[in-house]
């Protein structure tokens, strides 16, 4: 069984289709990439995972649970608990300004906890963080931190919440070369750490190194779909070839 | 004289004072209150607030005083606040507090509006309600933002506070002057200069003291 099942998920702003039935489905343990161009509707596919947007029409089936059909509506609270299916990473990293990294990690576990298990889960973010080569950086503030390392307390802050599925919405965009190796190298640890990801991302390289599944999407529909191989060695879709050959030249 | 005088100024800055906390202790709770309403969605609720904005910021307080005060008795034959010591400082108290909440709630408005939608969608994918959200993650960051603003009223506060004699409420200004009657000397109304200084001074190093406790993060 799949851990996500996604089924003809549909998304208009102001009369405008920016998803137009979008359907595909991820095995626990693999490694998902979005490619296309900026407006084909990929961001907005993982906005609606994570409920920052209510698709139109649809349905969204986790572990064999759905966890959201357009056609039953949903509670406030069920959305709530939901989302939880689904971290999320942003370009922008949005980490809290007022609370140092450590802080970061652990503010919304502790939330959801009673106090005894507060000892746990400022271990569990310490822990996270090491992994995520920021074991001298925790008590940091993140206007302290540079872009690459706030973006790994970032990706620590999501894991924290132990999600089925780690979405990632442009994750370098918003860093220098130098600085997108350091976050790359992260993911990529966690793609051989068997997390569940889907990664929104222009790095067409990286994603052919890391992904199990390839999504080239274009103009809110799935244009190529199929491995690294598959879609990025040898596109069958003339507009997947029109957009590599940017790339590759 | 000059004791004399100090005490008698010292007596009228007690009225100053009383004014000015009580109108903070009120106005600012009230002002976050409309700040809420004045960006509510429904425009029946918006609109009507943002009119009465409108209105308190775009006349003199001066104006708003005498409205307050003789209004009820000369539009409705009410005389609300009765013509005693009190029930002018209400009629006072009243007006600033009114005044100032909309001040305030326009400076709350643009500290809440400057958060950046990334921060409340940061929260809500981390399973946050909306309580927690704002508690947790926006407040603290709109007080950084607002406290600067918020300083600059609260000092013009101190020194509006000496438009309430139009209605006869004793207040600094009032006592300065009225040696001008009494002893006909002039100096002691240049002489409350001294305190309105010495207060406002107290007050920017008590903000600055706050603004250095925020500094901590950006």
């Amino acid at each position: 069984m799949p851990i996500l099942e996604v089924k003809n998920l549909k998304k208009c702003f102001d009369k405008t289709d920016i998803l137009k039935g979008i359907s595909f489905d991820l095995e626990k343990g693999q490694t998902l990439s979005i490619l296309g161009s900026s407006g084909s509707g990929k961001t907005t596919l993982l906005r609606c995972l994570n409920f920052l947007e209510k698709p139109d029409a649809g349905e969204i089936v986790v572990n064999g649970e759905t966890i959201f059909d357009r056609a039953k509506p949903v509670t406030e609270a069920q959305i709530k608990s939901n989302r939880l299916h689904f971290g999320m990473v942003f370009q922008q990293f949005n980490l809290f300004p007022q609370y140092t990294a450590l802080e970061n990690v652990v503010l919304a576990p502790k939330l959801m906890a009673s106090a005894d298990k507060y000892p746990e889960i400022i271990e569990m973010g310490k822990n996270l963080l090491n992994k995520m080569g920021l074991s001298d950086r925790m008590n940091n503030y993140p206007h302290q931190l540079s872009g690459g390392q706030q973006q790994r307390v970032a990706i620590a802050r999501a894991l924290a919440m132990s999600p089925d599925i780690l979405c990632f919405d442009e994750p370098t965009s918003a860093l220098d070369p130098e600085l997108t190796g350091e976050v790359l190298k992260v993911i990529k640890e966690l793609a051989i750490g068997n997390t569940t990801m889907i990664i929104v991302t222009h790095e067409i390289g990286f994603a052919h190194d890391v992904s199990d599944q390839i999504i080239f999407m274009d103009d809110g529909v799935i244009a190529d779909r199929g491995t690294p191989a598959q879609v990025i060695d040898n596109p069958s879709n003339p507009r997947t070839r029109q957009f590599l050959s940017n790339y590759h030249s | 004289m000059f004791f004399t005088v100090t005490m008698s100024l010292l007596e009228g800055f007690l009225g100053t004072l009383k004014l000015f906390i009580l109108t903070l202790v009120l106005s600012l709770p009230l002002g976050l209150f409309i700040s809420l309403g004045s960006m509510n969605k429904n425009i029946m609720v918006k609109g009507p607030i943002r009119f009465i904005i409108w209105v308190v910021r775009g006349t003199p307080l001066m104006l708003q005083l005498l409205i307050i005060y003789y209004g009820p008795g000369i539009f409705f034959g009410v005389p609300l606040w009765g013509g005693g010591t009190d029930g002018r400082f209400m009629a006072a108290l009243f007006a600033f507090v009114f005044n100032y909440a909309c001040y305030f709630s326009e400076i709350f408005r643009g500290g809440i509006q400057s958060i950046p939608v990334g921060q409340y969608e940061a929260a809500a994918v981390l399973g946050m309600d909306k309580k927690q959200t704002f508690f947790k993650i926006i407040l603290l960051q709109v007080v950084k933002r607002i406290v600067p603003p918020i300083s600059n009223e609260v000092i013009t506060l101190v020194k509006d506070t000496s438009l309430a004699r139009v209605i006869a409420v004793y207040e600094i200004i009032w006592n300065g002057q009225s040696f001008i009657k009494s002893s006909g000397i002039i100096w002691p109304l240049f002489y409350t200069g001294v305190f309105y200084l010495l207060f406002s001074g107290l007050l920017t190093l008590l903000f600055s003291y706050i603004e250095k406790r925020l500094d901590y993060f950006r």
